[in-house]
């Protein structure tokens, strides 16, 4: 089996733009082939992850992608699970380069989430619920994680200002990533003050709409020592993925297990274990996520994925001292749907190589990478990624 | 094939096990949506079981996600259940926009079935373990935008939970 680097990354600006979606990818894959020859002399094939095709009335995005890079009759197609588009096509990649498939591939990811507006954002996100018995109850994003946060904040000791305070720590890593969306820091008493979108979730509990871009280059051994002889690349040390069931009510609403089962196995194909990650990115979509995800990544012992805005060592014992959601998190540095799993291994890279500038965790060399897609688990996709 | 003598619910007059066959699968099978949509029109809820672990699904489907197992069994459901999580959709789908807010919670029904639904009460009256009582509401008398609905959709009913 061929070993997976990622070497080389990019992420268009986030936020509203006014860039469309195949303009946005542009922009992301200038950032990741700015010292690289042209896509087409490096990568064989190419992934894309893009949630919907309500915003801009475009299917076809692999094609479409693989024009833009100027790569022609390669493999090139788009994948979909809602919000873990971005990794699943990362994994793609991996897989391809992994079992000598591929030599490069390009993973990547879009989203042009402001073109309906709010409503259009709401209902093209409605899609990822279950169709019969709970999208025609009403539902929305904000409601059904509003679901598994009213029952976490039954069963543990958690407070809304809890979740809250998760908002406040990404906002604050967001104030020194300049990718981010939401460069600034915001105080508790702004984020409790804000208004309920779904109770107990108010505004800052909810990760906003954004369009943005990502890509990464996925290349072999031979590839990754071609095309750089430098050390800034960072190696695919272990993947994972689970599903568990569409509709939220019938799942554990404390425990995400999927993501549980998607963690332990990238885990174990890494050969390492929760208490030698070092970073992780984690699907804060809405806060209580962090919290939840904590747990399930085994950092936290349950009910105190809270203390994830603890520094290391003012948590209970159980915790690992991992740092979670540097970038800011979906939450700040913004939450482009089909990019966002790519935007988190764009993070890790940053960490691994050192290249993260304020935000910079000493001596880290492992990270790992949790993206969801559905409802929490609905659809798991999780990665291991070590310095070289 | 299935005893379910032991099942606390009254089972409906199918109880084969679940269609393992392609000419089981049809409109008027409760293992489909139209099946599950025509019998709760006409008042009668129904889950798959599983005869291997007894979990409840709604709607029914061929498989259990608890074990693995194709042996299921249709299974009329109680219409009582408890509050397992609530919440309130403020600014819900276009289709819904009227409604808002609307107050949804996930249900446990006294058999273990869960399912999510409307609550036809203000949030501020709905708590964690609240008793509530399954409705079943003609399509139009919800005042959902019909352009919500797909074209099969459009006679299925809508449920509702009322507080007990």
């Amino acid at each position: 089996m061929s070993t997976a680097h990622l070497i080389a990354v990019g992420s268009s600006p986030l936020g509203k733009t006014d860039l469309p979606g195949r303009d946005l990818f542009s922009k992301a894959l200038a950032e990741a082939f700015e010292d690289l020859p042209d896509p087409a002399d490096v990568v064989d094939a190419l992934y894309v992850g893009a949630q919907s095709e309500r915003y801009e009335n475009q299917i076809m995005q692999g094609t479409l992608m693989a024009e833009w890079a100027g790569l022609r009759n390669v493999p090139a197609e788009r994948v979909e699970a809602c919000a873990a588009a971005g990794a699943l096509a990362l994994k793609n990649a991996v897989r391809d380069v992994r079992a000598g498939v591929h030599d490069a591939v390009l993973a990547c990811g879009v989203e042009k989430m402001t073109a309906g507006g709010t409503e259009g954002a709401t209902n093209a996100l409605g899609a990822a619920f279950e169709r019969a018995l709970e999208q025609r109850s009403g539902i929305t994003a904000p409601a059904t994680y509003a679901l598994l946060a009213r029952r976490y904040l039954h069963e543990t000791d958690a407070t809304e200002r809890d979740l809250g305070r998760i908002a406040v720590k990404n906002h604050g890593n967001a104030a020194a990533n300049p990718r981010a969306m939401f460069q600034q820091a915001v105080d508790i008493e702004t984020v409790m003050d804000a208004p309920e979108v779904a109770p107990p979730l108010k505004l800052y509990d909810c990760a906003p709409v954004t369009d943005g871009a990502a890509a990464i280059v996925v290349a072999n051994d031979e590839v990754a020592a071609d095309l750089q002889g430098r050390p800034d690349t960072i190696r695919v040390a272990g993947v994972g993925s689970a599903a568990n069931n569409l509709a939220v009510a019938e799942r554990d609403l404390t425990f995400v297990e999927g993501a549980n089962v998607a963690a332990s196995t990238a885990y174990e194909d890494a050969g390492v274990g929760a208490a030698d990650i070092d970073v992780a990115e984690v699907h804060d979509a809405f806060t209580v996520c962090e919290a939840l995800l904590a747990e399930a990544a085994e950092f936290a012992p349950k009910g105190r994925g809270i203390e994830t805005v603890e520094v290391p060592g003012d948590r209970s014992a159980g915790w690992t001292d991992v740092q979670i959601n540097t970038s800011g998190g979906l939450k700040a540095r913004g939450h482009p749907i089909g990019a966002t799993g790519l935007l988190q291994a764009v993070e890790a890279y940053e960490q691994l190589t050192g290249r993260a500038g304020e935000r910079q965790v000493a001596d880290a060399d492992t990270a790992l990478l949790i993206n969801e897609g559905g409802v929490a688990d609905a659809h798991t996709v999780a990665t291991v990624l070590t310095a070289q | 094939m299935t005893d379910d003598s032991d099942s606390p619910m009254t089972d409906t007059e199918n109880t084969t096990t679940g269609p393992l066959a392609p000419e089981d699968i049809t409109a008027d099978s409760a293992f489909t949506l139209p099946g599950f949509f025509d019998a709760l029109s006409e008042g009668r809820l129904l889950a798959a079981r599983c005869t291997e672990c007894d979990t409840h699904m709604l709607p029914p489907r061929p498989a259990c996600y608890g074990c693995g197992s194709r042996a299921v069994t249709l299974s009329e459901q109680p219409r009582t259940g408890e509050v397992i999580s609530y919440t309130s959709v403020n600014r819900p789908p276009s289709a819904f926009e009227h409604l808002a807010p609307i107050t949804v919670a996930v249900v446990e029904l006294d058999s273990s079935a869960r399912l999510t639904g409307r609550v036809a009460a203000p949030l501020d009256d709905v708590s964690i373990g609240d008793r509530v009582e399954l409705r079943v509401r003609d399509p139009e008398t919800v005042d959902i935008d019909p352009d919500f609905d797909l074209s099969y959709e459009e006679e299925w009913p809508i449920h509702v939970f009322e507080l007990m």
